[in-house]
């Protein structure tokens, strides 16, 4: 009898186990085919988008939990270099970029932990109402712990290793395209220890 | 059906029900989690404005430093609601979100450059008299959220006044 109870309970448990996991590989698998690249930049479809069925909703919800509607708002994000390596707080880099065909933009820093890096620095962000381009119609900011000479500054303080950048674009316009030449660039100028 | 066969069969079964629960429920359980923290200080039906993005702000991932952000945890348990918004100097926007995450309605100061105001209803349900601009929510409960552009302390500080203006209350006749 209790043979019996003990392997019931066993399906069953089993059953939950399995089917939590098909779940999560599901949803996994299903918001890869949302993401886009762009250079360096990913997107994902699914923040900010509508609803079209249950695998699709969660996808959402879990990429975008309240995120601004996809015609109000654009996010892209950053996790690697130039070089294609991993941003570290080691390192210091130049992010350039130009003016979008939209109403607004920013880029934010999160560390690792996809919240804003500890540090009591107020240069989380940088956005369009406080950053000019130079002559040649492009806006240049540091991402480093330090400020040093730089006009813009992203701080990576606290940042540690495996930081990244999010590009918010508001209100974009019909003619915005994504692409390669549109996003800005960032580049990798010296890391600590480096010869 | 004998031995072990029985067990298999009834773990694919308990498999398959729990893998579409848990698609079903994921959305439902963010959302709840979501509509409990937003109603903890307030309850349902109130805005309550959120402090200043810093990093010392854990509660959302990813959360934006540019926006001053107020939120309305609503319930239409005892009826229809009037949501507004108070203009901004910025941009500002309206977005409002089912139990179920869907964003079912959202508006920005390019549409409504004075301001915003809605009379909320459950779908289904028949309007009130008298009610603005009629939004049905597909589910009793949901989240209102308001996003004033505020990317440094003095406009942070101004979109807090701006704010006390907004209605998130039970929808009267005027």
């Amino acid at each position: 009898m209790l043979r019996r109870v003990l392997a019931w309970a066993a399906a069953i448990v089993a059953g939950v186990v399995l089917g939590g996991a098909s779940a999560w590989a599901a949803l996994e698998i299903g918001r890869s085919s949302f993401f886009e690249q762009y250079g360096a930049w990913s997107h994902s479809r699914a923040t900010g988008s509508s609803a079209a069925g249950p695998y699709t909703r969660a996808i959402i919800a879990r990429d975008g939990l309240l995120a601004l509607s996809a015609r109000e708002a654009l996010y892209f994000n950053l996790t690697r270099d130039d070089q294609g390596e991993a941003l570290d707080e080691n390192c210091t880099y130049e992010l350039v970029g130009r003016a979008f065909d939209a109403r607004w933009w920013s880029v934010t820093l999160y560390a690792e932990d996809s919240f804003l890096a500890q540090n009591e620095d107020y240069a989380a962000s940088i956005d369009s109402s406080h950053v000019s381009p130079g002559a040649d119609g492009r806006w240049r900011a540091r991402v480093a712990t330090v400020r040093g000479d730089a006009n813009y500054w992203l701080s990576s303080r606290n940042a540690r290793r495996d930081f990244s950048l999010t590009l918010r674009v508001y209100n974009p316009q019909r003619d915005f395209r994504a692409d390669e030449i549109t996003l800005p660039t960032l580049t990798r100028i010296s890391c600590l220890g480096e010869s | 059906m004998s031995g072990w066969r029985k067990y298999v069969w009834a773990a694919i079964i308990v498999a398959v029900m729990a893998h579409f629960a848990f698609i079903h429920a994921a959305p439902r359980f963010m959302m709840g989690v979501a509509l409990s923290r937003l109603s903890a200080a307030t309850g349902y039906n109130a805005w309550t404005f959120a402090d200043r993005v810093t990093p010392l702000s854990r509660s959302i991932v990813r959360p934006s430093p540019d926006f001053a952000y107020s939120a309305c945890a609503y319930d239409l348990r005892d009826g229809p609601l009037t949501i507004t918004a108070t203009p901004w100097n910025a941009y500002w926007s309206l977005s409002l979100y089912a139990a179920n995450s869907d964003n079912y309605f959202v508006v920005d100061d390019r549409e409504a450059r004075g301001g915003a105001e809605i009379t909320l209803v459950r779908r289904g349900r028949a309007p009130p008299e008298g009610a603005a601009q009629i939004v049905e929510s597909p589910t009793q409960r949901g989240v209102a959220l308001i996003r004033r552009l505020a990317p440094d302390l003095d406009s942070y500080n101004a979109a807090s006044h701006v704010a006390r203006d907004d209605v998130c209350a039970a929808f009267t006749a005027n």
